[in-house]
């Protein structure tokens, strides 16, 4: 549904919203490499298929985008849509993107990491809601 | 001051116990009161946090360039009993042995005249930066093995660099108990192409000038002299050292019901020292601290042989002054009332600051004390102080590592323009290259607290004492 970044003084602090929490996950992945690439990412036939299990889905959402950063700094990938399948804390995800092309792609922040400090998703009213915090 | 904060003395204050549930030490800080005014009550917590893990000892500490971070605040000093205690990656950073080294040259800013934009071209394009970048050098699986049990040694008798180099620098380049199996495929992966390379964010390589010497004693044993060019590189350990931090941080999470340990902050994920899972934590952080140290030293060689090929100076005029990691844990012995006891002291965005005559600095720097590098920001001063006795006795010989944030990324964006900041900058004679201009404006001076009213209060502290200033005469950010 959609993304917004939040006042964060050392980091990169988005809050992500979705109807569904599959929506939630691919927003969340969307504003990952919205902060690494800002919006230039093409469908450019590069897929890559994910299947993840967690114990909560707070650890699965840490575990989906520990696992985008490093398909895409291993790879040298940038992603720009997310189709999640969420079944219970089960996830499936096709990944689609495009080569990470150094006159293009750069000038973003690296993101280092996914801190668990205050994520939690919650919901409010019909919205699923989670406040993230990548370590740039 | 923050309310529920009390003052132990000048520039010191105390988190009592029961400013957050379960604390069982104190917090002390060390702060101005000018710089009080952006303190974050985050950070406060975060601070008092700590407090709250098993086997901490003394004091949960932060330096005066604290801020809001995750697990550990930003400027967190903590030491922990071998025994009972813990280790935590949200006490190291994702940024494994992220770091400083300085080098000084034989040049003055006369004979750079004319030829710095020469010169900032040159390390421009001899060392990776930004993201998504990838290193010249094609490792095989078994050069990283050694690379993360040996660190700079490696890239020593690979002939990046000379013996000399490995004395100057915190645990000679190579911290112990590396165990490359506690580093997984993965991170592997990621490390391979990396070797080198500068990464993005505050990373920088800074070509500078040493424009004040304020102890000249030590700035000679430090092999220093007013108006000398020198060059500082900050980076830390890439992509293997981000991905080392995200396995472990995951595995000790799932631990915590294993070994009873409540916390206020899942990032504060830890398990005991003495366990399966802390071990392991330890001996693949270890691993990705040495990458680290083999990345500056590589990027290191690659700018000596620029300076070198440029202004016709001899590679091995251009000295190594000292190497210092900022985000790391390690074992060390304190004394606690009157009697050395190991710890294990985890520094997330501090510097280690060893004083005269303490165990692990180079011979040659005994009597004064360990060099302590302290980047500032964009355009403004770096500095170069000496350790003390002041700091072992209170911060487990720890100091603070930078000038700390004061404004966001996303309001530094708004508000400032990077291609502007450049030109302004350039009118200073200062020369900035990037990939893209817009990077810079989250990297901005104001976006970031002074760095000379950090460096005052741990000199006044006694934390470390200031020995030199360097002003920046060009920068390559990452």
């Amino acid at each position: 549904m959609s993304f917004e970044e939040l006042d964060h003084t050392a980091d990169v602090l988005m809050r992500i919203r979705g109807a569904t929490l599959s929506e939630l996950f691919s927003d969340a992945g969307r504003a990952m490499f919205h902060v690494m690439h800002g919006d230039l990412c093409e469908d450019r036939s590069i897929v890559r298929q994910i299947t993840l299990e967690a114990e909560d889905l707070e650890s699965l959402l840490i575990d989906y985008l520990s696992e985008l950063l490093f398909i895409a700094d291993a790879e040298s990938f940038v992603f720009c849509t997310f189709d999640v399948d969420l079944q219970g804390n089960r996830l499936s995800a096709t990944l689609r993107g495009e080569p990470f092309d150094l006159a293009r792609h750069t000038g973003g922040a690296l993101i280092k990491g996914i801190s668990y400090f205050g994520l939690e998703i919650i919901k409010e009213k019909d919205v699923y809601m989670v406040d993230i915090i990548f370590d740039i | 001051m923050l309310e529920g904060i009390n003052k132990i003395r000048d520039l010191e204050w105390e988190v009592p116990i029961g400013y957050v549930p379960d604390m069982r030490v104190p917090g002390r800080f060390f702060l101005s009161l000018a710089l009080a005014e952006t303190l974050e009550e985050g950070a406060v917590r975060q601070l008092a946090n700590v407090a709250t893990l098993p086997g901490i000892v003394k004091h949960s500490l932060a330096m005066p360039d604290i801020h809001w971070g995750y697990g550990f605040p930003i400027g967190g000093v903590a030491a922990f009993d071998t025994v009972s205690g813990v280790i935590s990656p949200g006490g190291v950073g994702f940024d494994i042995n992220c770091g400083v080294r300085l080098i000084t040259t034989p040049l003055t800013e006369a004979d750079l005249a004319g030829k710095k934009r020469e010169l900032i071209e040159a390390l421009f394009s001899a060392v990776p930066t930004g993201v998504g970048t990838k290193s010249a050098l094609r490792l095989s699986n078994k050069e990283l093995t050694d690379i993360m049990i040996d660190g700079s040694r490696w890239a020593v008798e690979r002939g990046f660099g000379t013996k000399g180099d490995l004395i100057r620098c915190e645990d000679e380049g190579a911290m112990p108990g590396a165990d490359p199996e506690a580093v997984s495929a993965k991170a592997r992966q990621r490390g391979l192409p990396q070797l080198g390379t500068l990464g993005a964010g505050n990373h920088f390589l800074e070509i500078q000038v040493a424009r004040e010497i304020v102890n000249p004693e030590v700035a000679r044993a430090f092999g220093v002299s007013e108006g000398q060019i020198c060059l500082m590189i900050h980076c830390g350990s890439r992509g293997l050292g981000h991905q080392v931090a995200t396995d472990h941080l995951r595995a000790l999470e799932g631990a915590l019901r294993k070994y009873n340990i409540q916390l206020p902050d899942r990032q504060l994920a830890c398990a005991p020292i003495d366990s399966p899972e802390g071990r392991a934590y330890y001996a693949g952080m270890a691993c990705a601290a040495n990458y680290a140290w083999a990345n500056r030293q590589v990027i290191m060689h690659e700018a000596r042989k620029a300076f070198a090929q440029i202004f016709s100076i001899d590679y091995d005029e251009m000295r190594l002054v000292y190497d210092v990691a900022h985000n790391v844990a390690k074992f060390e012995h304190h004394d606690v009332n009157g009697t050395s006891m190991e710890v294990c002291v985890h520094r997330k965005g501090a510097t280690r600051a060893f004083g005269p005559g303490a165990p692990g600095i180079p011979h040659e720097y005994a009597a004064v004390g360990q060099p302590v590098l302290i980047p500032g920001s964009m355009g403004t001063s770096s500095y170069l102080l000496h350790g003390t006795e002041t700091a072992m006795q209170k911060t487990w010989g720890s100091t603070c590592h930078g000038a700390g944030r004061v404004m966001s990324r996303s309001k530094a964006k708004k508000s400032i323009r990077g291609r502007e900041l450049k030109e302004d900058l350039a009118k200073e004679g200062i020369l900035v290259r990037a990939h893209r201009d817009s990077v810079l404006a989250e990297e901005a001076p104001e976006v970031y607290k002074p760095s000379h009213e950090v460096v005052r209060v741990v000199h006044e502290a006694g934390l470390s004492g200031t020995v030199v200033r360097l002003e920046p005469l060009g920068v390559i950010k990452g």
